[in-house]
């Protein structure tokens, strides 16, 4: 055009009009400021590993017509969209609303969805106006859960209340806890009569254990030098599916589970009873991740509220060389301790390609953790070997529920 | 529905270019052209966008100079506006890609489609309206039209910036 109007010449300025008149319509229906309402659905906030999970975004158009609205709902890189699309493409006339679903999958973890970006067109997508809106959401993907029967545990102190652990006190109960003398009230079924036959003077009674809820305290070890192997091969998806294992069972016969996820800090779950707890600790599985500290640090100085001296403490990790003292310190405060122990050799080993050289180190590495284990047995604390290329209540599963004299015999 | 429209225009485009050199005698730039052509319609089957931004360019630039040497007009100006044509169907064909299947594709085409044809309809008209008026240009109404120019431009420049 303007060389048109230097050069006086009408045709350059014909040769401009279609041009002029496609600018002046673009800009002439530029969009509005987007005045959307949004809201997120999910078909099931809570899910299992990779099971697919339906998100449905419904949009509703407060403000003017919009020709094209190209809108992408933000997922975190570790969900894969299985059908559909979290990106579309509609015309949104004003008033109008429009649904959308599209179904997502992801291995364990604890998602947040905060926005939905947006770009609003005119009429030829000239213009467009940009904007993020803010529409929340959270989905869990709760670790793989197992259920076992059963986990036989021993604490020195349980609770008051009725339950399936051992309290080491005589009473009402299933298991045999020994002979006292025949007190009023004492039921004739529960006469000893051999031990009264051999003494005439007085009737005996056998007593049995009483079983009682007990307080269970769960370490997570997620340590990134206890969990990572050849660089991105990690052992800690197994610990989590242990650790939900295990808090699964204990809760589920009315003990008080607490969790402690020990990785670049420590994650607390305080001790609890009920759906509500299993609800908090699955919470914090699907969101634990590794970290980087060396070192247990802090564990000698375990908070009683935490986890009450005298009860049971599960610490499920790997077991670095220098973990010895700090577990055999929990054992020397009172804390029944049972090391649930992914086996770290075998799982190493399986990743290495075979050689000499290879069998010799995993012939070394194996010696030094059998005198780790076998220390930590010495001094009171019940170490459980778990070769990871098996599911956990498979390979593990039967020896936790032998009754507990048997269970310390370790597994090959 | 839009590939065709977009090779379609493409070809229009140049075969119109070349068709208003050949006539005068300009074979060697027509074959330029020709070749431009095939060049600009690969880029659109690698899916090289920006390219349709350079055969605008181009098709604008070498309907210019055809104008300037006083070449058949309407040639040269329906090269440069099916140029802007399949310009505005790359851009309009990019943002397509973000549609999920379930999206009313063919309906966004279709309207797409015929906007674009109006405009271009439109544009076309008030051309012809404007040649056959013939109105001849003064100093003065030249100047008049720079200044509207310049304050347009102003307008939509500080337009720009309030976005």
């Amino acid at each position: 055009m303007l060389t048109g109007l230097v050069s006086l010449r009408g045709e350059f300025i014909a040769l401009a009009i279609p041009f002029a008149l496609y600018l002046l319509i673009g800009f002439w229906e530029a969009p509005e400021t987007a005045d959307l309402l949004v809201e997120r659905r999910f078909s099931n906030d809570r899910a299992a590993p990779d099971s697919d999970v339906v998100i449905a975004l419904t949009i509703k158009n407060l403000g003017g017509n919009i020709e094209e609205l190209l809108f992408e709902d933000k997922i975190a890189s570790r969900l894969s969209v299985r059908f559909g699309s979290n990106r579309h493409l509609l015309r949104l006339p004003k008033g109008s609303s429009h649904t959308l679903k599209y179904t997502v999958a992801g291995p364990r973890g604890s998602y947040i969805f905060d926005s939905i970006h947006i770009q609003a067109m005119g009429t030829l997508g000239l213009i467009e106006r940009s904007r993020t809106i803010p529409v929340g959401g959270q989905l869990f993907v709760f670790p793989e859960v197992r259920r076992l029967k059963s986990v036989s545990i021993r604490p020195r102190r349980t609770r008051v209340y009725a339950g399936t652990i051992p309290a080491r006190a005589g009473g009402a109960g299933t298991e045999f806890y020994g002979v006292r003398e025949y007190q009023m009230g004492d039921s004739p079924r529960a006469i000893n009569w051999h031990v009264s036959a051999r003494h005439a003077e007085n009737l005996y009674s056998n007593e049995f254990q009483q079983e009682r809820v007990a307080d269970v305290g769960i370490i997570l070890d997620a340590r990134e030098r206890a969990n990572l192997f050849r660089g991105s091969y990690s052992m800690f998806e197994h610990s989590v599916r242990a650790a939900a294992v295990l808090s699964d069972v204990f809760i589920s016969h009315g003990n008080r589970v607490g969790l402690l996820v020990y990785g670049g800090y420590l994650s607390w779950t305080l001790p609890g009873y009920g759906k509500v707890q299993r609800e908090r600790i699955m919470q914090a599985l699907a969101g634990a991740n590794v970290g980087i500290s060396s070192v247990f640090a802090g564990l000698e100085h375990l908070s009683s509220r935490m986890f009450p001296t005298q009860s049971q403490i599960i610490l499920i990790s790997s077991l670095a060389r220098d973990d010895l003292n700090i577990v055999v310190q929990l054992r020397a405060r009172g804390y029944q301790v049972m090391v649930v122990s992914p086996d770290p050799v075998k799982f190493e080993h399986g990743l290495l390609p075979p050689s000499a050289e290879v069998e010799l180190a995993t012939r070394i590495v194996r010696m030094e953790r059998n005198l780790l284990i076998r220390r930590l047995e010495r001094a009171g604390v019940q170490v459980i070997e778990w070769d990871v290329s098996k599911p956990f209540d498979q390979a593990v599963g039967p020896i936790l529920m032998r009754p507990h004299g048997s269970s310390f015999r370790r597994m090959l | 529905m839009t590939e065709f429209a977009l090779v379609s225009a493409i070809l229009l485009s140049i075969g119109s270019l070349a068709w208003g050199y050949v006539k005068e005698g300009f074979s060697s730039f027509s074959l330029f052209l020709f070749v431009f052509g095939i060049v600009w319609l690969f880029s659109q089957w690698r899916k090289w966008d920006w390219f349709s931004s350079i055969g605008l360019f181009v098709a604008v630039f070498a309907a210019a100079i055809g104008i300037w040497l006083e070449f058949d007009l309407s040639w040269m100006i329906a090269g440069s506006v099916f140029a802007l044509f399949a310009w505005d169907m790359t851009e309009f064909r990019r943002r397509l890609r973000y549609i999920a299947v379930d999206d009313d594709i063919r309906g966004m085409q279709r309207r797409h489609i015929a906007r674009m044809s109006l405009v271009i309809l439109g544009g076309l008209l008030l051309m012809t309206i404007s040649l056959l008026l013939r109105l001849r240009f003064t100093f003065e109404w030249g100047v008049l039209l720079v200044i509207v120019i310049l304050l347009g431009l102003t307008q939509l420049i500080t337009w720009f910036r309030k976005q």
